[in-house]
């Protein structure tokens, strides 16, 4: 991390972090049962090395399932996942060790009951907080969109900030770690309008390193982010395809269907 | 709605809880006043306690009941702690019921019981073990009082660690944090305004608590020799309060200084109690 500053302190700009080397994911043949209820069924996808990728659905196909898997919060599943060729049940040091490599933000912010500047460095290991901290919280906040807003007050407890605001927190504490993927289950289904936009460009500048998997329910989200589509639907994988062409030409009979309830939905 | 029967009835509530307050320190200061007056308050580090030649000092049954305190504050924080660690965190929910139902159950036994527990199975066991002559000590009265208060502080650090929502947990393994670290950085530090309340109010039990301390404890009324003995018998507030109020004839100077007992023990109790309440409030989200 101090490593990473210096170069930036280099670069003469502290406003950009980058995060660690982009890593590629790899799903095959993903099934989860819980309590006797099929989740996920074999389903299989690779995230690219960077940009980002929207897993769309309707509520029950198996989304957030898929992103604890991805994080080994569920460790029951079958199949396989690879992380850079790597099988993520054999990850070296364990899944404690993965999960900084997978950052995970979740629907509702969920901040520790201290500092705005704290939470920042919240997951930082003892070595890994050096004596450009500072630089770096600023530069995490900064990534998320957050930094105008507390520059004034870091120190004020993370409680005072709005629900939008707490989720730009959540994310920058998530940069904090570098790391390789992020994953987001559906970051702004609760915020305002401004929010969502700071948000989105938030994911937008971090997908250039690294590849985002956003679930999300908001169809025009999805549309303005731009990304690859993913589309699951009774916890198994229907349509992945560009955002252009899964709008304007779905393959699958589901995906239409999704579509066109979506659509009538959007219109009532 | 100020004539509204139910405000009608809470402010009379509140009323006779602070009449009965003002009325019981009253009490306490006006009959304990002939002994303050005529000793003084160096008799609270006057070391001997012997009616019959007019020595009234409190030093032994303070220190006894400090160390029976302490005794038991370091054996039930940490069982407590732990017992509400696991439940909370560990156990499967079938099992944290049952474990807070027999809980509940230990913290329902009137205080003889575990007095007479304790003389059946503790003394005996503290009388083998160290050689004693009896087993009655403030090591047992230590111990006891800690089986007594276990429950508290059990209860209270089990429903602290249970109120903070599982996205806490989860957001702390998403940051790469190991079972240990979710616990000392996260559950812990959050559930601790309520942990700490809960130690407090069971050192307030501890402080009260008369009738299990006055079997086991042995009332010597000297100071332990060295003071540090813990397994020599010894004397606390409560129990000398408990054994010596049916001999005191009232408005004797004995009298008066058993009062003046139950005067230090409330003042004791008040700032307990003062500090529990003292607190900063759980930071919610």
């Amino acid at each position: 991390m101090s490593q990473l500053l210096h170069d930036e302190q280099q670069q003469g700009n502290t406003q950009q972090t980058s995060c660690s080397a982009p890593s590629s994911i790899s799903l095959k043949e993903l099934s989860l049962e819980l309590s006797g209820t099929k989740i996920l069924k074999n389903v299989s996808f690779d995230l690219s090395s960077a940009g980002i990728n929207c897993l769309v659905g309707p509520s029950g196909a198996g989304k957030s399932s898929l992103l604890r898997c991805l994080t080994l919060l569920y460790d029951n599943w079958q199949g396989k996942i690879t992380m850079d060729g790597i099988a993520i049940q054999s990850w070296p040091k364990g899944a404690d060790a993965l999960r900084r490599h997978i950052g995970l933000i979740a629907q509702k912010p969920s901040i520790f009951p201290t500092s705005i500047y704290q939470n920042v460095i919240f997951g930082l290991s003892r070595q890994e907080r050096k004596q450009d901290q500072q630089k770096w919280v600023e530069a995490c906040l900064r990534k998320a969109a957050l930094w105008d807003e507390v520059c004034n007050r870091l120190f004020d407890p993370a409680s005072t900030l709005s629900i939008g605001q707490q989720q730009r927190l959540c994310i920058a504490r998530v940069i904090a770690l570098n790391p390789n993927v992020l994953l987001l289950d559906e970051p702004t289904s609760s915020l305002d309008p401004r929010s969502k936009q700071l948000i989105e460009a938030s994911l937008y500048d971090l997908a250039k390193n690294i590849p985002v998997l956003c679930v999300t329910h908001d169809l025009e989200q999805a549309q303005r982010l731009q990304g690859q589509m993913i589309f699951m639907c009774d916890g198994k994988l229907i349509e992945t395809a560009p955002t252009n062409d899964f709008f304007q030409s779905p393959k699958r009979l589901e995906t239409r269907e999704f579509l066109r309830w979506s659509v009538c939905n959007c219109d009532e | 709605m100020l004539k509204s029967p139910l405000y009608l009835l809470l402010i009379s509530a509140c009323m006779v809880a602070l009449i009965s307050a003002t009325v019981l320190f009253w009490f306490l200061w006006d009959s304990s006043w002939p002994y303050w007056q005529a000793f003084g308050i160096s008799q609270l580090w006057a070391p001997e306690w012997y009616p019959y030649e007019s020595l009234y000092g409190l030093l032994p049954a303070i220190i006894g009941t400090a160390w029976a305190i302490f005794i038991a504050m370091i054996i039930a924080v940490p069982c407590g702690l732990a017992a509400a660690i696991v439940s909370s965190e560990i156990l499967p929910r079938f099992w944290q019921g049952w474990l807070r139902l027999m809980v509940e159950l230990l913290a329902g036994i009137p205080s003889v019981v575990y007095g007479l527990i304790a003389l059946w199975l503790l003394l005996p066991w503290l009388q083998n073990s160290f050689d004693l002559l009896t087993g009655h000590s403030l090591l047992a009265a230590g111990m006891i009082l800690s089986l007594m208060i276990l429950p508290t502080i059990m209860l209270m650090s089990y429903d602290a660690l249970r109120l903070i929502p599982i996205e806490q947990r989860e957001a702390g393994m998403s940051l790469g944090m190991d079972w240990n670290q979710c616990l000392l950085r996260i559950l812990l530090p959050q559930a601790w305004p309520s942990i700490r309340s809960g130690i407090l109010l069971a050192l307030g039990r501890a402080l009260g608590e008369t009738m299990a301390v006055m079997l086991v404890v042995g009332s010597m009324d000297r100071l332990p020799q060295p003071i540090y003995n813990i397994l020599e018998p010894a004397q606390t507030l409560t129990s000398r309060i408990g054994r010596e109020m049916g001999e005191a004839a009232f408005g004797s100077m004995h009298f008066s200084a058993l009062i003046a007992c139950g005067l230090v023990l409330a003042v004791m109790a008040i700032c307990l109690s003062l500090l529990a309440q003292h607190h900063k409030p759980a930071v919610t989200q």
